[in-house]
């Protein structure tokens, strides 16, 4: 029998080359995408498979210091719209038309968010209102995922706008309060991952895990809502009646540093924020700074309660020691002259104050000596922040030998408060150490951290140094004491019902080198005299009436005083009220 | 006559089953009830996890929404208790801001300080007794 054995023709093996080389390409390619590009596609998959969202954790509440809410939030919805769930133009249509009446838009603008967005999900509403997403919820519209949120409100409107600031739709904090303690306040988020369909919704009983968020913790502020509105209702009209393009107020506890209102202007409002920030440029920005930390001026007299402190306390000089005013001081043959050009022969150191003479404070720096004047003025804590809890604080400045360009001239009008620039909050720190006996005290605006647990965690006042002696500091007390009690009326800078000390201010603003003719006054007291219970700054920015220091600021200080200390249930020292019975 | 292959035998010889009436083979029927038990118990454990995992997103979905409702709760109550509401409702009823307040200095003790919450006080509990090891006794009994 013959056997026929098949020979390797080329129409054979060409066909079998062919085919194999197609199988090892696709083989290889099998290979890349399987074993080599793994991660990536295993990766994309569950991308494709797997939902993914945050839960923003509860922001913390932020409280008064008598618990008054300021800042809280609550709960709310972002509500997103899956773009696959939506592809089928009759599901779309139907979907649409019953979600637009509950977000207050159109169907067609829905379907237009939906359409143009580039993710899986279309956030087509932020923060709906708590009672609406529930609703929504309910109805199960297809392609509808509510995802939880949060929404700060504000309870007292814009009462302490610019001591709080605000938050961003991400929660974070943006400015204030808010923005320096956004770590402590916006707690941890949490996350839900689900397995969805083809259409994007959830399965039902598919993988579904939710890492809880950690609420954040409420903080309980050194401010007074009361003396708070109070401080922006005085500073409001204040600037109205002396016509101040801006101006401030601060309230502060001598003895312990804490703030206990803070009033600005211009500044945030909670009422306008979107308009004011949606203008943009400089003024939008301006919003985000607490002008009492961030703005630097020239304090002018209000300075010379410092050189006296100073003097005092090196023992250079006494209240009583006296000099002779000429009405002008020469140095370096610059002549400094006295705010009025007036002169006022001989007088003591209270006398100077009394009468705010410059060359009175000359005459006291030159006492003390360069040097030892400049570490006075670092003592009282010029020249550094005041380390307060407020962002954007600025150091300020004033010239020193070792600077360049420094003339001796300088250090003479340090003594009556110009060439030097502080803050707000600088000259209350360093007031506040000239009477509370000396200590120089952070201010503050945080009083206490309330954790998740209801634990409570109290910020102790923080003493950084001592700036003068006790004795020294109960007689500047005292000799501010005589400068208000010139006015013995009250309400021209004198309280109608408490003892009070207190110190004016009136220096031009710096322009290039030389002064302007606007003006910044201010008005700086205590009371009540022995045992101060606040401190008060009043400041006026650019008052368009030229009033000096002691005729604007001062009567503002004096009503706040009054009103202040009688809602602080401090028993009056003056007036029908003082009766004892 | 061409011979039909029988492979099953006898067209009439039954099959080898326990016949009706007599003896159960109580291993074939042990062995039965085990495997059903046994292909059972994952759709039961299956059927438990996830009615169980629905009872809990069920709990998650009610305490979100009480959370939710709590927050609501809070912030009205902030509403109601800010300055501006209870000046606005000061003036509905009628009220009047005080006239000067008279100060009476009065010879007897004020009242005594409120007491803190027990939470923001220090922990004072008696401290526990260490127990004494159970070996401790025995060891007495060595001579």
């Amino acid at each position: 029998m013959a056997q026929y054995r098949a020979h390797g023709t080329r129409r054979v093996w060409l066909p079998a080359a062919v085919f194999g080389l197609f199988a090892a390409v696709i083989g290889a390619r099998l290979v890349h995408l399987q074993v080599l590009e793994h991660d990536y596609y295993a990766a994309k998959a569950k991308e494709e498979l797997l939902g993914n969202d945050t839960i923003y954790a509860r922001r913390g509440t932020i409280l008064d210091r008598n618990g008054g809410v300021l800042a809280t939030s609550v709960n709310t919805w972002d509500i997103y719209v899956s773009a696959r769930a939506w592809k089928d133009e009759a599901t779309a249509a139907k979907a649409a038309a019953e979600l637009a009446p509950l977000l207050k838009t159109t169907p067609a603008a829905l379907r237009e968010i939906v359409a143009t967005t580039e993710s899986l999900d279309a956030r087509v509403y932020h923060d709906l209102s708590y009672e609406t997403g529930t609703d929504i919820l309910k109805k199960n519209i297809p392609g509808v995922i509510a995802i939880a949120n949060t929404s700060r409100i504000n309870p007292e409107g814009d009462v302490a706008a610019s001591v709080l600031g605000f938050t961003g739709t991400d929660n974070s904090g943006l400015a204030g309060i808010e923005a320096a303690y956004n770590e402590v306040l916006q707690g941890q988020p949490g996350r839900a991952i689900y397995e969805r369909d083809t259409t994007g919704e959830p399965i039902p009983y598919g993988q579904h895990t939710v890492t809880q968020p950690k609420p954040g913790e409420d903080l309980v502020l050194t401010i007074d809502r009361v003396l708070q509105e109070m401080a922006e209702q005085y500073l409001a009209d204040g600037m109205k009646e002396h016509k101040a393009k801006g101006g401030s107020i601060i309230v502060m506890d001598p003895m312990t540093g804490e703030i206990l209102a803070l009033a600005t202007s211009p500044g945030l409002k909670f009422s306008t924020l979107e308009e004011d920030l949606a203008k943009g440029g400089d003024d939008a920005l301006s919003l985000l700074r607490n002008r009492a930390v961030t703005d630097l001026y020239e304090p002018g007299s209000v300075m010379k309660i410092i050189t006296a402190a100073a003097a005092i306390d090196a023992g250079v000089v006494t209240a009583g020691t006296t000099y002779y005013d000429t009405g002008v001081v020469y140095v370096e043959k610059v002549p400094l002259k006295n705010w009025d050009d007036a002169s006022y022969g001989q007088q003591t150191m209270t006398g100077v104050l009394q009468n705010s003479i410059n060359s009175g404070a000359v005459f006291m720096q030159e006492a003390l000596g360069t040097r030892r004047f400049q570490e006075y003025l670092d003592a009282f804590g010029f020249g550094k922040p005041t380390g307060v809890d407020l962002q954007g604080e600025a150091s300020g400045i004033f010239r020193r030998p070792e600077d360049e360009g420094y003339s001796p001239v300088d250090v003479a009008t340090q003594s009556f408060g110009q060439s030097i620039s502080v803050t707000p909050m600088q000259m209350m720190q360093a007031v506040a150490a000239a009477i509370n006996g000396g200590n120089l005290i952070t201010p503050h605006v945080v009083k206490a951290r309330i954790k998740a647990d209801g634990s409570r965690v109290d910020v102790s006042p923080q003493v950084v140094g001592r700036a003068i002696s006790p004795q020294t500091s109960d007689t500047i007390r005292q000799m501010l004491g005589e400068v208000v009690s010139q006015d013995p009326d009250g309400w021209g800078r004198n309280p109608s019902r408490y003892t009070a000390g207190g110190k004016s201010g009136t220096a031009n603003v710096p322009v290039w080198g030389t002064y302007d003719e606007t003006q910044i006054v201010s008005f700086i007291g205590f009371a009540p005299l022995d045992s101060p219970k606040i401190l008060v700054l009043v400041k006026l920015d650019e008052n368009g009436d030229g009033k000096t220091g002691t005729v604007a600021g001062g009567p503002i200080f004096a009503r706040f005083t009054d009103d202040a200390l009688r809602y602080l249930s401090v028993r009056p020292e003056k007036g029908p009220s003082a009766v004892h019975r | 006559m061409a011979a039909i292959n029988h492979p099953l035998g006898h067209p009439r010889r039954g099959l080898p089953l326990p016949i009706p009436g007599g003896r159960p083979n109580l291993w074939l029927v042990f062995a039965i009830f085990i495997a059903g038990v046994s292909a059972l118990l994952p759709v039961l454990q299956n059927s438990l996890a996830t009615s169980r995992g629905f009872d809990i997103q069920a709990s998650e979905r009610q305490e979100a929404q009480l959370i939710g409702e709590i927050s609501l709760l809070e912030g009205e109550v902030a509403s109601l208790t800010s300055i501006t509401r209870i000046d606005r409702r000061a003036q509905e009823i009628g009220l009047l801001p005080v006239p000067d307040p008279i100060y009476v200095t009065v010879n007897e003790p004020g009242p005594a300080p409120a007491k803190l919450p027990s939470e923001y006080l220090p922990k004072s509990g008696a401290k526990p007794v260490p127990s004494s090891p159970w070996w401790k006794p025995l060891v007495g009994w060595l001579p």
